[in-house]
This record gives structure tokens, C-alpha cells and sequence, in this order.
């Protein structure tokens, strides 16, 4: 059976393509070094139009108003600007309400673009660009630590990784939240306390990273200003193993914290990357396998959420659970539970 | 590589890619019927990190295949052939498909309540989501009409308006002010068009947005103000819905070519099967289909030959959880579940759901949760179809569902629930039907495989639509109306092989089943009490004949509309235990 992946990796070449949704401007060179707040495209997608009926200015009808229009696609104006007028003393005239450019021109109606907010493409990734799509985006490529997680709260930023106590199941508290830690992006178990959120976004921290957060704490997660994670979902549960060994390994580094909303079609999770440097070059993760005999696993779902083990059996379709349920299913040693028997649906590789 | 279906039997495998999962399931003709044989699953990989959904299609065609025993796979590819001999391939591929992202539309029309109602519904019929509505009621000033329209770059953009005899003037100035916004979003991102209005406005419409965008034209769906049509559009929609996802989705396009147009998005092909059964069924009363995905929940609604559907796009048992939750407080999903669970495990077990929705219940009470969620789904998704539903109908309870004689339930979560009275008790507690309803489970997850296949073999769809490929779970008979509590409100008599049978009181409360074997006919005699309704009028009786037996035989669910479940959890479970006794035979 094909085997969905979560990637922890002690050492990763990363390819992020980074694309506009509409044409813009790269901001970026073949070889450039961005960090992931560094704008790497532009584009105007928050323009504001005013629309001014010129056939009504002038009293015309709007087929004839045409060539009455001194203004063509394209040209920019200033406020009080004629915009389109009949000769003659007293004359009919529209001018513009504000300084903007004519957008568009159809039966007798202008529409005027008074504001072009650009937005901004950020990397959101670390790295070196390595490709260009004129006109839209760029590949970044980065050579790193990588932990993909399972939610994320769309922000994102730098900071140096600092570990709140010493264990994968460690509750953040508030107490333990004080300036000091300024600047850093936090890792811990979990939390189910909305002061510890608050308290850390007005210190602030960078990040924060948690094994789990309690469920009836996500709406405030969602409005924090900082990128908070979660490796292994909601409730109570700890870190999974290999993603506290690999931050334990890099506390105090520096690292990119990619709160990015999931999205399958386009393979987007929230991650944690750590640039290293002087380590060659990697290769490049490895895509979808099976599920098969020794296999490292995390389970995702059920009382064992969480845990990582190794599958040891690997069961038929009609293989019975507690639930009633017949499934596929595998035996999978876990470090702490022992041997258990889950489907493989509540399976993933660790890649 | 299909060509033309034979004119003797042929031997099908019907692929079908949802989100979770892909299927491909083999048909083939025994002793002179069409019988579905076996099926294989594998994870759907449209999706990272493989990006490309034929992966997925070919490990469930391999499953397939070591199933069966047959070589459907070579290395020049899908051994499917008209010319095929038995044994070897297959004669003919249907695929259906319903992964991917909801399309985003914007949806134009002149007055709210008749034709953007009607564009709405339209729209709502396919894999779309509508990200903005305009219309001549739109307060806003023309100029943030554009803004909003540039802002959301959608995918499509559906405009109606206007009886064939009625509005130009107007839907041209909507078009207008389209027009104006298109210009202004790049032309590679520029949404396509479908224009279902006034059918006079044809060559003005082309003419005003033909240069700026590709525009589809197809007949009014209003073309009077008392009739809506929306199966031309209906069926040009779903091309569209085609075009755009095979963009997007890396394999769809080549699936399609290897079904040689034998392809369709599942929910059409749901509403071909409800459809056609409708049309065996005495008018008003009408047929109902509902298949629960994991991102998406299809209603599908036909009395007589006329189809009404509802797709409510991230509404579902995977990702479409969350779409659930935003419309759910707790109390709507635990009043469902026989176990005394914290509030927080219900909660984390349903909001970790979308993370992973591959993953299985694997505890008691975890499919005690995942069942509650199912019948909320669907409560919602047919409480959003109650305004599709013609107003000419039965209701024997107004605020209800109309009278349906059969419904048809498809779906992992209620198909493959561990108990048979699980399964019916979904159906039951999330539906609420009103009238005398035969229940049928599609407990091999078929119905979209016999919608794609009848357009190559419509004997096929016909034989295994009538096979035990669908399980008839029983005839229930749901009185509605003001009944007090433990008093009767029904006698039904049984006439069986011309013999009849003690009359059976009903009382109010609960569930009773009257044994009827699958397979077996009966005549039923059915007295509701005053102020009763079965169906044919408050307080009045008569003759159901020839009802067939299924798992449960007859149900009578004397429980009210709608079902009453206490708040407290120890009458709660009572009830909720007593009604799966009743129909366990405890």
C-alpha cells in the first residue's frame, strides 16, 4: 500500500518554488541568498478602481461619448486632470477625483486605478535561488535540517531555536515565558494554556513549536501575530522522538519557522528548517514507497498518536480492530508501548 | 481502445479517483447478467508528493488485478479493448473522479431570488465553491464590484439572466462591468466564462467577452420565471469543471484520454443513477441519493425523470470535517454517541480528523465519533438541499424532506460501519425520512462506477443496480405528526404469500422492526391514528403493495420528527441503545 511521508531529516536538500498567482516581477537573480523575509516577487494584487460615467458627465450617450474621452489605457493623470470633456465654453467636462492611472475604457464608463498596493512574495524559505520563472517566481534551494509538521497558523519567521525544558512531553507553561527568551523561537510538548500564547506574543517571541496544542486553544493560535506549529496535531501529545532529537541536536540555531497553511494538491505543510553549512550536497528527498517490513513509522492516529516505531508484520485487508472495523494493517514495535496492531490508514513513514 | 459497446456482454473496469482514495472495480457478465466481481483501493495520489493521480490508479488496478486473477496491466499499458477475449483485460474503462480542490466561482445574475438563485443552484450542482455573487440588488459601488472580482481570481465566472423573452438591457450592464474586471487580471489568470442567460443575448454577450476570455454558451436555466433547467448547463458545467482541473491535477488529463470520454465528475454521475430510478417510482414521491466523500457530500434528488443536486464542496469525513465543525456546536455531534466521552476527546479526535483523513477509527469510541460526525454531515448537507427540493413534492411534515421512496447511501463511513444497524441507523438519524422508504446501502462504494458505465452499456448499470451489489436494508414506514409519547399511532397488518397476519400496533417511541426476509414480498395494510401521517394525509390508510424484504425486514421509526435524543447522557444512551437493539433483534 502507498505510503503517505513526513520528512524529518538530520540533512535535506529543499527545493521550494515560490510563484505569484498572477504575472508580476521577480525581485531576484539566478544565485541570490534570501532569508525567508526577503520579497522575491511583486505583483499588484490589491489595486482599487474608481469608476466615473463619462456619458453621464456629458450628457451623452455612451456611444458618442468616445471621442470625447482625452485619455487613453494606460496613462496616468493627476487629481483635477480633464479626463474627457466637450469643447467650447462652459463645456460638459469630467476630470479625475484622483491622481491614479486610466485602467480601463468601455462604453462610456473609465475606471481610474487610484491605488496599487503591491504584494509582496515572500521566500518563506532560506536558501539560494536556483531558478527563475520570469514574470511569476523563483526556486530556492536549501541545504538543511528538516521537520515537516501537521498545522501551522500561516506565519512565518526567523529566530534562533530554543528547547523549554528537557523533555518531548513538556508542558509550556506562562511561568516559564519571560524576555529572556525574546527572539526565539520556542519548542515544547504541548500547551493548554491561552496566557502561555499570549504571554509569548507579547514578549515576543519569534515562533513556537509544539508537539500539540489543546484543541480549544486554536482559535486564539490562529490569531497570533507569530508562526506557531504543531508536529503532531491537537490534544495532548508529545513531540515525536526523532523531531526532538534532531531539535535538541540544533538548539540554538538558527532556524526558519514555515507556518504554512497545508495543502495537499500542492504539497505545502508547515516545516522547520535549519540552513547548515559545509555539509555537501545532499540528495533530495525521497518521494512516495510502500509501506514494508522494518519500515520507520510514526502513528498518527489513536492512543498511540505520535509514537514512532518500526513495522515488524504486515497484515491482510481483513485484519479485525477494536472498532469493529477490518483494515490492512501492520504490528509496529514502538519504543514505549511495546508491539501494537494498527491499520496502515494510521500509518506514515518517516522519511 | 473502447470503440462502440459490443453488442454482446462486456467486460468493464470502472476507475473512479476521490481524495482519499481510488477504487477500480471490474464488471463482467455471469450466466447472462452483468455482476460486479471484485474492486481494488489505494491511496488517491493526486496530491503530494507524487503529483500525479495515475499513481494511485495504477496500484488499485494492481490490486485488481492479483484479485481477480485476470492481466488488466502490460507494458504497453491498460489491457482494455473491445476486441479482448475472456480472461484477458477488459472490454471497456469508465472512470469517474471527485479530488481536487473546489473550483472558485463567481456567480452573476439580475435579481437574487430568481436568476442568481437559479445560477447558484447551478453552480452548487458541481465540485465549485462560489467566492462572490452579483447581481442588480448589489449595493456596492460599480468600482468595488471590479475590486472584489479581481481580488478572489476565480476560475470561472457563470452569468445569468434574463427569460429568453425578458431582461437584456440589464444583463448586459453586469456583463459590462465583467468585462471591465477581466480586462484588468493577466490573461493567463483570466477566468473562464459560462453564460446561461437570456438565450437572445447569445452573439452580444460572445461579442462583449469573447476577445477578452474563452466563453462557454449553453440554454437559459431560466429561460420563463416559473421553470428552471439546468441539465444542459449542468452537463456543460462539468466539461468545464474537466478543463480547469486537468490543469491543475497532474495525471487527469491522461485518465481521461484513456476513458476515451468515458469520464465524469462523480456527483454527475450519482445523479444519472438517482435519475433513472426516479423514473420507476410513482410521481410525487421521489428517489434520493447521498454520497458522504471525505471532502465533499453530493445530495441528489429526482421525482420523475427531474434531477436537483447539491455538491457541498468541503463538507465531508476528511478535510470537510472542518467545513462540519464551522457549522456544528458540540451538543449536534454528542448527542449521537452511546459513551460517556469528555468533551476535549470528541474535540481533538475531530479536529485531528482533517490532518489526517486517510486515518480509520480504531477504538469503540472513536467510530462512536466518527458515526455522530457522519449523521451531522448529512443533516447539514440536507438541510442545505431542502430549498432544491420541488415545492410539488409530499411532505407529509412540513420543514422536512419530502416523501422519498427509495434512498440510496454511499460513502466508506456508513457503508463499511462494522454492524449493518449502524450503518441503517445513520441513514435514519441523519436523513429523519418521512413516508414509506426503502433504504439501500451501496455497500460496495459502486454508484458512481454504474453512472459512468450506462453511457457505454446501459444494460450493465441496469443488472447490477438490481443485483445484491446493492443492499436493500429494509422498507421503513417514519409516521409524522403529533403523537404523544408511548401512545398508538399505527396498525399494520402484513399479507404474505396470501396469508395474513396478526395486526401489529405501534406506539409512539422507538423502533420496531416487523421481520420480512431480504428477497421476500409482502402486501402491507398501514392505519395511522388521527393526526398521523404516513404519507397519504393526515389520519388516512391504505394498501402498500408489494414491499420487498431487506437485512431489517420491515422498520417502523415511531420516534417523532425530528428525533428527540435527551440531554442527559444517561436517558441518552438508553434511547441510543434501545434503538440499535431494536433493529439487532436484542
Amino acid at each position: 500500500m502507498l505510503a503517505p511521508v513526513t520528512y524529518i531529516q538530520p540533512l535535506a536538500t529543499l527545493r521550494r518554488k515560490r510563484r505569484l498567482p498572477v504575472e508580476g516581477l521577480v525581485l531576484v537573480n539566478l544565485g541570490d541568498l534570501v532569508h525567508c523575509g526577503d520579497a522575491i516577487a511583486r505583483a499588484n494584487l490589491y489595486t482599487k478602481h474608481i469608476m466615473l460615467d463619462a456619458s453621464r458627465a456629458l450628457g451623452l450617450q455612451p456611444e458618442r461619448v468616445e471621442r470625447h474621452i482625452q485619455r487613453s489605457v494606460g496613462e496616468k493623470v493627476d487629481e483635477g486632470a480633464i479626463i474627457a470633456g466637450r469643447r467650447g465654453v462652459g463645456a460638459r467636462q469630467l476630470r479625475a477625483p484622483a491622481s491614479g492611472q486610466i485602467a480601463a475604457i468601455s462604453e462610456g464608463q473609465i475606471l481610474l486605478q487610484v491605488s496599487d498596493e503591491s504584494s509582496l512574495l515572500p521566500a518563506r524559505v532560506p536558501g539560494q535561488v536556483i531558478d527563475i520563472e520570469p514574470g511569476r517566481g523563483a526556486t530556492i534551494e536549501c541545504i538543511c535540517a528538516w521537520v515537516q509538521c501537521v498545522w501551522g497558523n500561516g506565519h512565518f519567521a526567523e529566530g534562533n531555536l530554543q528547547l523549554v525544558g528537557e523533555s518531548a512531553d513538556h508542558v509550556l507553561t506562562a511561568d516559564q515565558i519571560d524576555m529572556s527568551l525574546r527572539g526565539a523561537i520556542l519548542l515544547a510538548g504541548h500547551c493548554h494554556q491561552r496566557q502561555a500564547l499570549e504571554l509569548a506574543g507579547q514578549v515576543p517571541i519569534r515562533g513556537l513549536v509544539l508537539g500539540s496544542l489543546a484543541t480549544r486553544l486554536l482559535p486564539i493560535a490562529e490569531k497570533m501575530a507569530y508562526p506557531i506549529v504543531l508536529t503532531e496535531g491537537f490534544g495532548e501529545i508529545s513531540m515525536n522522538a526523532d523531531a526532538f532529537k534532531l531539535f535538541s541536536n540544533h538548539n540554538g540555531e538558527q532556524a526558519t519557522l514555515n507556518a504554512q497553511k497545508s495543502n495537499p494538491i500542492l504539497g505545502d505543510r508547515p516545516e522547520i528548517i535549519i540552513p547548515l553549512k559545509d555539509v555537501g550536497r545532499p540528495p533530495q528527498p525521497v518521494q512516495m514507497q510502500s509501506f514494508r517490513l522494518g519500515h520507520s513509522v510514526r502513528v498518527i492516529s489513536g492512543a498511540e498518536k505520535g509514537e514512532i516505531g518500526e513495522i515488524t508484520t504486515l497484515l491482510p485487508a481483513s485484519t479485525l480492530f477494536p472498532s469493529g472495523l477490518r483494515a490492512a494493517g501492520a504490528e509496529v514495535a514502538l519504543s514505549k508501548a511495546g508491539e501494537i496492531t494498527i491499520p496502515l490508514a494510521n500509518l506514515e513513514l518517516l522519511g | 481502445m473502447n470503440g462502440q459497446k459490443a453488442a454482446q456482454s462486456l467486460s468493464l473496469v470502472a476507475i473512479d479517483v476521490g481524495s482519499v482514495n481510488t477504487r477500480a472495480q471490474f464488471f463482467d457478465s455471469v450466466e447472462g447478467r452483468y455482476r460486479f466481481l471484485a474492486a481494488g483501493e489505494a491511496p488517491s495520489t493526486v496530491g503530494a508528493p507524487v503529483y500525479d493521480l495515475n499513481a494511485g490508479v495504477l496500484a488499485a488496478l494492481e490490486q485488481l488485478q492479483e484479485i481477480t486473477g485476470r492481466s488488466l496491466l502490460a507494458e504497453q499499458g491498460l489491457l482494455i479493448s473491445p476486441t479482448n477475449e475472456n480472461g484477458i483485460g477488459a472490454n471497456a474503462l469508465a472512470t469517474t473522479f471527485s479530488c481536487g480542490p473546489a473550483l472558485k466561482v463567481i456567480t452573476v445574475g439580475l435579481l437574487e431570488g430568481v436568476s442568481l438563485h437559479s445560477v447558484n443552484n447551478l453552480v452548487n450542482s458541481g465540485y465549485c465553491q462560489v467566492v462572490e455573487s452579483l447581481s442588480l440588488s448589489d449595493r456596492r459601488q460599480p468600482e468595488n464590484i471590479i475590486d472584489a472580482i479581481c481580488l478572489t481570481l476565480p476560475d470561472l465566472v457563470v452569468v445569468g439572466g434574463g427569460t429568453n423573452r425578458g431582461a437584456s438591457r440589464s444583463v448586459i450592464r453586469l456583463a459590462n462591468y465583467l468585462a471591465l474586471a477581466l480586462t484588468l487580471i493577466p490573461e493567463k489568470q483570466r477566468p473562464e466564462v459560462l453564460f446561461v442567460g437570456n438565450d437572445s443575448l447569445r452573439q452580444e454577450i460572445e461579442n462583449l467577452l469573447g476577445p477578452i476570455t474563452k466563453v462557454h454558451i449553453t440554454a437559459n436555466i431560466r429561460p420563463s420565471l416559473d421553470l428552471e433547467s439546468l441539465g444542459p448547463a449542468a452537463d456543460q458545467l462539468g466539461e468545464i469543471t474537466f478543463s480547469i482541473q486537468a490543469r491543475k491535477l497532474g495525471g487527469l488529463q491522461q485518465l481521461h484520454d484513456l476513458a476515451e470520454g468515458h469520464f465524469l465528475p462523480g456527483a454527475t454521475a450519482l445523479g444519472r443513477v438517482i435519475r433513472f430510478l426516479s423514473t420507476v417510482i410513482d410521481i410525487p414521491k421521489g428517489m434520493l441519493g447521498i454520497d458522504l466523500g471525505a471532502s465533499n457530500t453530493t445530495v441528489a434528488a429526482a421525482f420523475g425523470g427531474e434531477l436537483q443536486m447539491g455538491v457541498y464542496t468541503g463538507l465531508g469525513m476528511g478535510s470537510g470535517i472542518s467545513g462540519m465543525i464551522a457549522e456544528t456546536h458540540l451538543p449536534q455531534i454528542t448527542r449521537w454517541i452511546p459513551i460517556d466521552l469528555e468533551d476535549d476527546f470528541v474535540l481533538d479526535y475531530l479536529y485531528n480528523k482533517p490532518l489526517f483523513a486517510q486515518s480509520l477509527p480504531t477504538s469503540p469510541e472513536e467510530l462512536a465519533i466518527e458515526q455522530a460526525a457522519a449523521r451531522q454531515v448529512i443533516r447539514l448537507a440536507i438541510g442545505k438541499s431542502l430549498s432544491i427540493f420541488p415545492a410539488d413534492a409530499i411532505y407529509p411534515l412540513p420543514g422536512t424532506v419530502p416523501w422519498f421512496d427509495r434512498i440510496l447511501i454511499s460513502g466508506s463511513t456508513v457503508t463499511r460501519a462494522p454492524r449493518l444497524e449502524q450503518s441503517l441507523l445513520m441513514i435514519l438519524d441523519a436523513v429523519q425520512p418521512v413516508g414509506i422508504t426503502t433504504i439501500i446501502l451501496d455497500q460496495n462504494n459502486l454508484v458512481n462506477a454504474v453512472g459512468a458505465s450506462a453511457e457505454i452499456d446501459p444494460m450493465l448499470a441496469v443488472q447490477v443496480l438490481e443485483s445484491n451489489a446493492f443492499m436493500n436494508l429494509g422498507t421503513v414506514i417514519s409516521p409524522a405528526g403529533v403523537m404523544r409519547s408511548g401512545s398508538p399511532i399505527l396498525r399494520i397488518q402484513m399479507v404474505r404469500d396470501g396469508q395474513k397476519e396478526p395486526v401489529v400496533e405501534i406506539k409512539e417511541g422507538g423502533l420496531q422492526v416487523l421481520p420480512l426476509p431480504t428477497g421476500k414480498v409482502a402486501d402491507l395494510y398501514v392505519q395511522p391514528m388521527q393526526n398521523v401521517n404516513i404519507g397519504l394525509g393526515a389520519g388516512r390508510g391504505g394498501w402498500v403493495r408489494r414491499v420487498v424484504g431487506g437485512a431489517f425486514g420491515i422498520v417502523i421509526d415511531a420516534r417523532g420528527r425530528p428525533v428527540q435524543v435527551a440531554s442527559s447522557f444517561n436517558r441518552r444512551q438508553e434511547s441510543l441503545q434501545s434503538w440499535q437493539d431494536a433493529l439487532s433483534g436484542i
